[in-house]
C-alpha cells in the first residue's frame, strides 16, 4: 500500500481507493515517507517494496477475490 | 527481474529435466497464486508442483481450539480470533457444539478480527470485560503480535498462543528421510521477516535446491526455473527469485521483536505430532498476558480423537505433501467449503480450499508411488 500520511507507529495507506490505517511498530529500522510503498500483513507493514511489486501483489489479490465470488 | 512469464516458461522447457522431479511449496499464498494461474498445467508433465505445510490454521492444536471454543462459551469474556479460524471444527459429536461459529451463534461473544490491532481497539472499548485472542500463525503473523504486546496492551487483553514456524516442518520432513519432494520453492512474506537465510539448511544438509519465490507467476516460474537448472547442472544453492521485497536478513527490527515477545518451544500440529522447535510461547515477562494463566483450564484429554484431524479427513497428509487435496477420499462428497469436514477445506490457506475454488471439482485415486 501507498503512505499518505504518518503519526508516530501509524500511518495512513492507500491502494486502489481503499483507505486503511497501518502500524509501522515493525519497520523501525527503516526510514518511511508519504509516498513509499509498504507490504501489509494484518494491520502491519512487514516490508518496503517498490511501486511495480505493491502493484502486482495488488492484481494478485483481486484475482484471489474474484474467484472467491464466483 | 525482466523476463516476462512467456520466457521462463520457455527456459524451463528447454531443460533436459529428469522424468519426475517434484518441487514442494510451504506457503498458502504460493499454492494460491499456483493454482489460480494454472501453472501446473503450464509446466512439462514431469514437473509435480506439491502443496506442503504451508497452512496455519489447518496446523493449529486441535486442543487449542477446542480450549479457544470453551473459554468462550463457558467464561465471561469476548473471543477473538482470525476469520478463518471460527469455522475450523473440533473433535465432537455432531450434536454438540464443534466449532467457534457455533458458540457464537448459541449466544458466546465470538469474534472474527483482521488485526492484532483491532484486538488492542476492543479490549479499549470493553475495558471491564475480559478479551482473549487465540492468537494463531506463522512467523509474519507473529511478528504482528509481537509488535502489538510490546507496543503495550490493555490489562484486559490477553493471548491464546498457537504460533508456528514454518522451516521446523520442513527440516522434520527432510530428517524423515522421505521428504516426498526434490526441492523447495521458500516462502516469500515469511523470508521477507525473517530472511531467506533460514532456508540455507536444505541446501546445507539435505543437498536440495531452494529458491525464494514471491506471489506472481513470473517470481513462481523463476524460481522453478532456478530449482530446476540447480537440480540439472548439478549445483545447489539458495536462490532469492523475491529481491524486491526479501531483504539480507529480513525485517531486522520485527525479528528483534519476535526474540523479545517470544521463546521458541516445541509444539504440536495437528494431526502431524510434536515438532521441535517449532512453536512461539510467550516470555516469562509477558507471562501476564497468556489466557492459560488468566483462566482455568478447559482441556479434556478424555475426548474421543483429542488433537487428531477430524474423522475421515486426510488434512494431515495433505499438509505434509504426501497426497494432493483431492487425493482425500472425502474431497468433494461431502468436503466442500461450504460443509467443510477438515480445516484445510475452512481456511484460505488451506490447499483443499484452494483447489476447489481454483476449479478442481474431481476426486482422484492416489497414484501407486
Ligand atoms: S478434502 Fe476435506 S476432509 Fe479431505 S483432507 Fe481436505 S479438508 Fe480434510
Amino acid at each position: 500500500m501507498r503512505i499518505q500520511s504518518i503519526d508516530g507507529f501509524v500511518a495512513r495507506c492507500e491502494a486502489r481507493g481503499v483507505e486503511r490505517e497501518v502500524s509501522l511498530f515493525l519497520m523501525q529500522d527503516e526510514t518511511l515517507a508519504p509516498g513509499d510503498f509498504v507490504m501489509v500483513h494484518v494491520g502491519y507493514a512487514i516490508q518496503k517494496v517498490t511501486p511495480e511489486e505493491a502493484r502486482s501483489s495488488w492484481e494478485l489479490f483481486d484475482l484471489a477475490l474474484a474467484a472467491e465470488n464466483d | 527481474m525482466g523476463a516476462d512469464a512467456a520466457t521462463w516458461l520457455a527456459r524451463i522447457r528447454a531443460l533436459d529435466l529428469p522424468p519426475r522431479i517434484r518441487i514442494m511449496n510451504v506457503c498458502g499464498g504460493h499454492e494460491r497464486a499456483i493454482t489460480l494461474a494454472g501453472l501446473r498445467a503450464a509446466l512439462p508433465p514431469g514437473v509435480e508442483l506439491i502443496p506442503g505445510p504451508g497452512c496455519p490454521v489447518c496446523v493449529c492444536p486441535e486442543e487449542d481450539v477446542y480450549e479457544a471454543i470453551q473459554l468462550a462459551r463457558h467464561e465471561d469474556l469476548v473471543l477473538l480470533a482470525f476469520g478463518d479460524m471460527l469455522r475450523v471444527p473440533v473433535n465432537l459429536p455432531r450434536r454438540e457444539i464443534r466449532t467457534l461459529e457455533q458458540a457464537r451463534a448459541a449466544g458466546a461473544d465470538v469474534r472474527p478480527i483482521a488485526s492484532p490491532r483491532e484486538a488492542v481497539r476492543i479490549a479499549r472499548a470493553e475495558p471491564r470485560r475480559q478479551v482473549v485472542f487465540f492468537a494463531a500463525g506463522f512467523e509474519t503473523t507473529m511478528a504482528p503480535v509481537a509488535a502489538m504486546l510490546l507496543e503495550g496492551i490493555p490489562d484486559n487483553l490477553s493471548l491464546l498462543l498457537s504460533g508456528r514456524l514454518t522451516w521446523p516442518a520442513v527440516a522434520m520432513l527432510l530428517d524423515s528421510g522421505r521428504p516426498g519432494f526434490d526441492a523447495l520453492v521458500a516462502p516469500g512474506h515469511v523470508s521477507a521477516v525473517m530472511g531467506a537465510e533460514e532456508w540455507g539448511f536444505v541446501v546445507e544438509r539435505h543437498g536440495l535446491p531452494v529458491a525464494v519465490a514471491g506471489f506472481t507467476p513470473v517470481s513462481l516460474l523463476a524460481a522453478f526455473y532456478s530449482v530446476l537448472r540447480q537440480w540439472v547442472e548439478g549445483r545447489r544453492f539458495l536462490d532469492n527469485c523475491y529481491r524486491e521485497v526479501v531483504h539480507p536478513g529480513g525485517n531486522a527490527a520485527a525479528r528483534r521483536q519476535l526474540r523479545t515477545a517470544f521463546e521458541v518451544t516445541d509444539a504440536n500440529w495437528r494431526g502431524v505430532g510434536r515438532i521441535q522447535a517449532s512453536g512461539f510461547a510467550l516470555r516469562p515477562a509477558l507471562a501476564a498476558a497468556d489466557a492459560r494463566r488468566r483462566f482455568p483450564s478447559h482441556a479434556d484429554t478424555s475426548r474421543k480423537r483429542v488433537g487428531q484431524m477430524p474423522q475421515g479427513c486426510d488434512c494431515a497428509r495433505v499438509v505434509l505433501g504426501q497426497i494432493y487435496p483431492n487425493e482425500c477420499r472425502i474431497y468433494g462428497r461431502p468436503c466442500t467449503p461450504r460443509t467443510p469436514v477438515g480445516p484445510c477445506m475452512v481456511s484460505d490457506e488451506g490447499a483443499c480450499r484452494i483447489w476447489w475454488s481454483g476449479g478442481v471439482r474431481e476426486r482422484r485415486e492416489r497414484a501407486a508411488g
